[in-house]
């Protein structure tokens, strides 16, 4: 910023412009693995009269603002408190937030071979990749998703990964 | 989680858009259900008009025009009196009871009825008659303007803890 207004970014995920945002119950799977800041979820069904995500595999219903266990959230109530009582606070809607949960490298690579890296630029568009984290690519056609292609777009890159903002991408989400 | 009152048609958990809008005669004449999917339609005055959608999409109402809950209350009617409803679009995070229970094949075919079967993440349609569904009735119906237009996700199946509200989240 021309004011060199330093952000910190000691969380996962954090906003620049608010959308809405609502609390859920997260499923067995988030609760036991936990997840991150940013982390794409999509609904779940529960037998409760609840709201139940889930993590995404590509298709969105939003996005987790706080991880189950974020260094920021170590020795405060916050500490554990999301995967204990079952809980997330989700975001849909439009928001502009910077995350560190964001496919750092291409499908393909991730399955076998040297890690290719994602290059990131602005105004790209992104959606879910399959275990819910931000991506430019489709990755329901390279692994045979019968849903192919994915076309769930969620937002635009704001600004692209780099040393100067810690490797943080920077997301308009339209969800 | 917290109890989730259930005394409307149509109970919003977080808003997108909102805004007054005329409704038809048609409208006017029939009544509706609060969480209607509407469309908009021509009028000859300056005010911008919503009828019953017919797959296509403007947004949903959000109040039905005689819910019980309205009864003895300064809302009574008042919708259909004064010609008025206030029509959401956007995203929302919605659960309502104004959807399609069963495949339109079934509902026009005059055999058995057939039961919709709702799962989370299915992608949903407004009807022919503008309730929430996950069948394109656009493309089943033959209509020249299909397909129908996506209008939201399932967020909750319709059980009977829930009182058989179908949970919505819209992209409208």
């Amino acid at each position: 910023m021309t004011f060199n207004q330093k952000f910190p970014r000691t969380r996962d995920c954090y906003v620049l412009a608010k959308g809405d945002a609502y609390t859920v119950a997260v499923s067995q799977a988030m609760a036991t693995q936990g997840w991150q800041g940013g982390q794409g979820v999509k609904w779940d069904n529960s037998p409760l009269d609840e709201f139940i995500v889930t993590f995404s595999d590509g298709i969105y219903g939003g996005f987790i603002l706080w991880g189950s266990n974020e260094s920021s959230d170590q020795f405060t109530s916050m500490t554990g408190a999301q995967p204990i009582y079952g809980y997330g606070t989700f975001c849909s809607g439009g928001w502009i937030i910077a995350t560190r949960t964001f496919e750092q490298y291409t499908y393909a690579s991730r399955q076998a071979g040297p890690l290719v890296p994602l290059v990131y630029t602005v105004g790209q568009r992104v959606l879910f990749s399959r275990r819910g984290y931000f991506t430019n690519e489709d990755e329901w056609t390279p692994s045979g998703d019968p849903r192919a292609p994915n076309e769930y777009f969620i937002g635009n890159v704001v600004q692209a990964p780099s040393l100067d903002n810690n490797n943080y991408v920077t997301i308009q989400t339209s969800i | 989680m917290a109890e989730i009152i259930r005394a409307r048609d149509c109970i919003v958990f977080f808003r997108g858009d909102n805004q007054p809008v005329v409704v038809s005669p048609d409208m006017v004449r029939l009544g509706w259900a609060g969480g209607q999917g509407v469309q908009w339609a021509p009028s000859t005055s300056d005010e911008r008009m919503v009828t019953f959608s017919s797959g296509l999409y403007g947004g949903f109402l959000i109040w039905g025009s005689d819910e019980s809950a309205d009864q003895f209350t300064a809302m009574t009617k008042q919708q259909l009196i004064h010609q008025y409803a206030t029509m959401l679009s956007g995203g929302c995070l919605m659960a309502t009871t104004s959807y399609e229970r069963y495949t339109y094949a079934s509902r026009i075919g005059g055999g058995p009825l057939v039961p919709l079967v709702y799962v989370a993440n299915d992608i949903l349609y407004l009807s022919q008659r503008g309730l929430w569904t996950k069948e394109d009735e656009m493309t089943l119906s033959g209509d020249p303007l299909a397909p129908a237009f996506f209008t939201g996700f399932v967020a909750q199946i319709p059980k009977s803890v829930n009182s058989n509200f179908l949970g919505v989240q819209t992209s409208m």
